[in-house]
């Protein structure tokens, strides 16, 4: 080739050459237009997410007192060896590690396994728990050697009177993910970014909402390592109310240690303003052992005692009332003009039906004699009240009862009371299939039967006897200031004075001399009370002989009553399951509340 | 006289490239200085790198075409040993074998291909100037095809398609006929699987990336999606020098060498970019301008293989950092971090305003 003509290629193919790099300029450049200026927005805002972070600050949980400001549940400040569960970790290697530091236990690795595969965490989750101070000091001067464990200082539930007040208090537990799945339906999910636990029974999850607060935020700057680099701003947390309880704790432990281990309840209330002074569920448990996740073998125990120690008997224990049934039956009758004294009966120890089908037995073999309607409530008269149900019947009856809050929750401040049960023609079709018998009438005024009730019914009941048209729902939650009326859920049907005085003179009979539980009477205050006892062992035509029985088929003894007489200051119920009969074991733990409470109180 | 013949080394440099050249310069000294945050001192070190590679270029400028041409061979062949004895005894970083570690500085051998490449193809076609055939296109692609096979194996995809590129040009432009060019096409588009299979593993998901790099945004796109991040955050002003929080907090990798160009478009937004471009696109044309004014062989293609390789660097950079090519390693010329590469780029223009002020090899 020539030269010229070498030339004349080289300077076409160097048009190309650069036409093809220009294109190739002008191609990147649209694309940073692109990049920068269209799509600038989406990419600022996957700048901005890169590198700012939103920490969550767990508000304070509130604290919940006494009616005398003692605490029932603070927190602890703890200190935690944590793990964050989103990496991997060799666990034989770190327990080996801290061996001589903090020692681990093969059950703390299963327990931070069972909090990671079942509960919700916001950030790490403790490997070992509550740390001594040796055991910090020493963990700190080897910490450069473990980095992936933290020390964590954590606020930490603690319950310092223990069992004492498992039921009424509660407890709090991590989040799982049922709790999860309901705050999301409540729309309340965000409240709980950065905490990890909450109220799970008692005050603690009734009144969670209050309790709770509401979380700050820490807005930081992190780099590509997550490190911080600035404090962007801050928003305080909202801290959880405190709790004041109307319960007296001191009231509350002499109650509890009254059971001296038996099971039963024991509801002790102000009659004159429905404040809840003593709560107890027997046996109880340590609210303590659920603050971090309780471990498999407390859980198994709890659970599968057959003496149910999770189980609020309170609000959730139904039992037949027996004989403590009989004062509202017999202002039933008064109220439908039957049985209003001077009227009396003759009992010559049974009842028989009018058309001679079947007989009914009275307690006491050979029978009460003359018998009008006070001395039926002291001396508790089977065939008294065997005949006064067959005239009044089965509706009569309830309506009464039902003015009396049986059959309905009582609306005190606790979540998943249970009703009780008010049986009659209807619900025996609806849930028996079957007919109703005019017998099934006359047991039921004897409050046995179908006849269901809770502790905190008996109670509230009583309460309405003592302080009849001035009368408040119980509740849990100390306010001073709230009116009278506010707590009044319940339509009070007006109770003529007249006719419960009757009522109240029987109830104080059952405490003199000849009345059923005479050893309750003293020189300081009358007690009006009833006792009765409730069949658990169907007694098929055989001999009901206690010491026989074993315990399980005992019949359950309760008691209520209110005292003093003249100027109620307390209502009490109390179950006491596999009691005997009512006034022997229920009267002296009625004693000692009452003894306590009214000799403190003058 | 000392005064006078300064005045004569300066006459050698081409004012507009010179002015380029600064600009270029000194705005990767200034995004250099954000972009080392970690105080590692890249940017006293880069400024050393800029002396020396600015003394190359005012030597080089001043040095005869005649005696470049004839150091030729020896600077191929002083490339290829180094290149040889990098695969022997070169310093591994990052899973690749590039560095020659020479007491106080390291030193990578394909960046010196660079530029011995376009001298020792237009040396070949100089003194073959008479009788070029498919003959000598054969001979220049093995000349290409050795070093490229030792840069794409240390391993460096990004060096070894640079070098290919401004090989081809030069091939190209030395006088290729129209049959011979599309034949070669189809027997390149046939072999593209069997290239594929060549490549090794990373290389492979890294052009797979490319694609959707936000379907492995931890793994292989990180790279890519923090610098597009960086660019698009940057917007149409830039958030202001030092400003780049992308750079600033470590999200965006190799923020001095390789990813340096979207510190600078984070920091100074498509406005930035767009004046920054437009100076290297006057720096393009200036080039090919000179180029296209040289008399003989020699002059032209290597100006010519220089300009390639300079911008093929440029291209594959700005695509790599913008998510158009795969991450393969490429610096920005003039712009990023590194010593060789500087060093080489700016003798190399050095080389070029000889090849242009002298006229013709054979003249002087």
């Amino acid at each position: 080739m020539q030269r010229n003509q070498l030339r004349f290629v080289f300077t076409k193919r160097l048009g190309i050459i650069v036409g093809i790099l220009l294109i190739l300029l002008t191609i990147v450049i649209l694309k940073f237009f692109f990049l920068q200026v269209i799509k600038h927005n989406y990419f600022q805002q996957k700048a901005t997410n890169n590198s700012i972070k939103l920490i969550p600050i767990a508000p304070a949980r509130g604290l919940i007192l006494d009616r005398h400001n003692k605490v029932l549940a603070e927190n602890k400040l703890v200190y935690n060896l944590e793990l964050d569960p989103t990496i991997k970790h060799d666990f034989e290697g770190i327990q080996k590690h801290l061996k001589s530091i903090a020692p681990i236990e093969d059950a703390d690795v299963a327990q931070f396994h069972k909090i990671t595969k079942e509960n919700y965490y916001s950030s790490t989750v403790p490997i070992k728990s509550n740390l001594s101070q040796r055991e910090v000091a020493s963990f700190l001067a080897r910490q450069y050697l473990m980095e992936n464990i933290s020390l964590v200082g954590r606020l930490e539930r603690f319950y310092p009177f223990n069992e004492y007040g498992s039921h009424v208090v509660g407890y709090i537990n991590r989040i799982n993910k049922e709790d999860i799945k309901q705050l999301q339906r409540k729309k309340k999910f965000s409240l709980y970014k950065g905490t990890d636990h909450i109220g799970k029974t008692g005050v603690e999850q009734m009144f969670q909402d209050s309790i709770h607060g509401a979380p700050g935020f820490k807005k930081i700057e992190v780099d590509a390592k997550g490190r911080v680099i600035r404090t962007i701003e801050v928003q305080d947390p909202k801290h959880g109310d405190n709790l004041q309880l109307t319960i007296d704790i001191d009231l509350q432990k002499i109650a509890v240690e009254a059971f001296q281990g038996e099971k039963g309840a024991l509801i002790a209330m102000d009659p004159n303003n429905g404040e809840i002074l003593a709560y107890v569920s027997q046996p109880d448990f340590n609210p303590n052992l659920f603050v971090n996740g309780i471990d498999h073998k407390n859980w198994g125990r709890l659970n599968n005692d057959k003496s149910k120690p999770m189980l609020d008997r309170v609000i959730r224990g139904i039992y037949p009332p027996g004989s403590t049934l009989k004062p509202f039956i017999a202002l039933a009758a008064l109220e439908n003009n039957l049985r209003k004294p001077p009227y009396t009966i003759f009992d010559p120890g049974y009842f028989t039906m009018p058309n001679g089908s079947k007989t009914f037995r009275d307690w006491k073999r050979e029978g009460h004699g003359e018998v009008d309607l006070i001395k039926a409530i002291a001396v508790s008269c089977d065939t008294f009240f065997y005949g006064l149900g067959l005239e009044l019947g089965i509706v009569k009856m309830n309506n009464t009862l039902r003015a009396f809050g049986f059959g309905e929750q009582t609306g005190v401040d606790m979540l998943n009371e249970k009703k009780g049960l008010l049986a009659d023609e209807e619900w025996k079709k609806n849930n028996r299939g079957k007919r109703w018998f005019a017998g099934e009438t006359v047991i039921t005024a004897i409050g046995q039967g179908y006849t269901q009730v809770t502790p905190i019914q008996l109670a509230h009941a009583t309460a309405k006897i003592a302080v009849a048209n001035k009368y408040k729902t119980p509740h849990l939650r100390l306010d001073k200031s709230s009116p009278l009326q506010e707590y009044d859920v319940m339509s009070v049907m007006p109770r003529h004075d007249d006719l419960m005085q009757f009522i109240k003179k029987g109830m104080e009979d059952v405490t003199a001399p000849g009345g059923t539980a005479a050893f309750l009477a003293n020189n300081h205050y009358k007690i009006a009370a009833k006792t009765g006892t409730a069949q658990v062992f169907g007694l098929k035509g055989g001999e009901y002989i206690e010491e026989d029985l074993p315990d399980h088929l005992k019949d359950h003894a309760l008691l209520i009553a209110y005292a003093p007489a003249n100027k109620p200051q307390l209502a009490i119920a109390i179950v006491v399951e596999h009691g005997g009969s009512g006034g022997s074991t229920a009267g002296p733990i009625a004693k000692k509340v009452f003894d306590y409470y009214l000799q403190k109180s003058q | 006289m000392i005064i006078n013949n300064l005045k004569n080394l300066g006459s050698r440099i081409d004012q507009t490239i010179f002015a380029c050249l600064m600009v270029i310069l000194v705005v990767g000294l200034v995004t250099l200085y954000s972009a080392d945050h970690s105080q590692t001192n890249e940017f006293i070190s880069q400024v050393a790198n800029i002396t020396l590679g600015l003394i190359g270029l005012f030597v080089m400028s001043n040095t005869k075409p005649k005696i470049i041409f004839s150091y030729t061979p020896f600077i191929f062949i002083a490339g290829l040993i180094l290149l040889i004895w990098v695969k022997f005894f070169g310093l591994e970083s990052n899973g690749a074998q590039r560095w020659i570690d020479i007491g106080i500085l390291k030193f990578q051998p394909s960046e010196l291909m660079k530029l011995a490449i376009p001298l020792t193809l237009a040396w070949f076609y100089q003194n073959n100037e008479s009788n070029i055939t498919v003959q000598s296109h054969v001979i220049a692609s093995i000349i290409l095809g050795i070093p490229f096979y030792l840069i794409l194996t240390q391993p460096d995809l990004g060096t070894a398609l640079m070098i290919s590129f401004s090989a081809f040009a030069i091939i190209f432009s030395a006088g290729l006929t129209r049959k011979f060019i599309i034949s070669s096409s189809l027997l390149l588009l046939i072999s593209s699987p069997f290239l594929w299979h060549s490549l090794e593993k990373y290389q492979q998901s890294r052009i797979l990336n490319l694609l959707d790099p936000f379907q492995d945004a931890l793994g292989a796109g990180y790279q890519t999606i923090q610098s597009l991040i960086a660019l698009g955050s940057g917007g149409l002003i830039g958030k202001g020098w030092m400003n780049s929080t992308q750079t600033q907090l470590n999200f965006l990798p190799e923020a001095t060498t390789d990813f340096i160009f979207a510190v600078y478009s984070e920091e100074f937004g498509f406005i930035g970019v767009l004046a920054i471009l437009s100076v290297y696109i006057i720096f393009l044309l200036r080039l090919s301008f000179m180029a296209s004014r040289m008399q003989d062989t020699f002059s032209r293609l290597t100006t010519l293989g220089i300009i390639v390789s300079i911008f093929s660097g440029v291209l594959v950079n700005l695509g790599m950092i913008s998510g158009l090519l795969p991450i393969v390693g490429a610096p920005l010329p003039f712009f990023s971090y590194g010593g060789t590469s500087m060093v080489v780029s700016l003798v190399s223009i050095g080389i070029i305003m000889s090849l242009y002020s002298h006229k013709s090899l054979i003249a002087n």
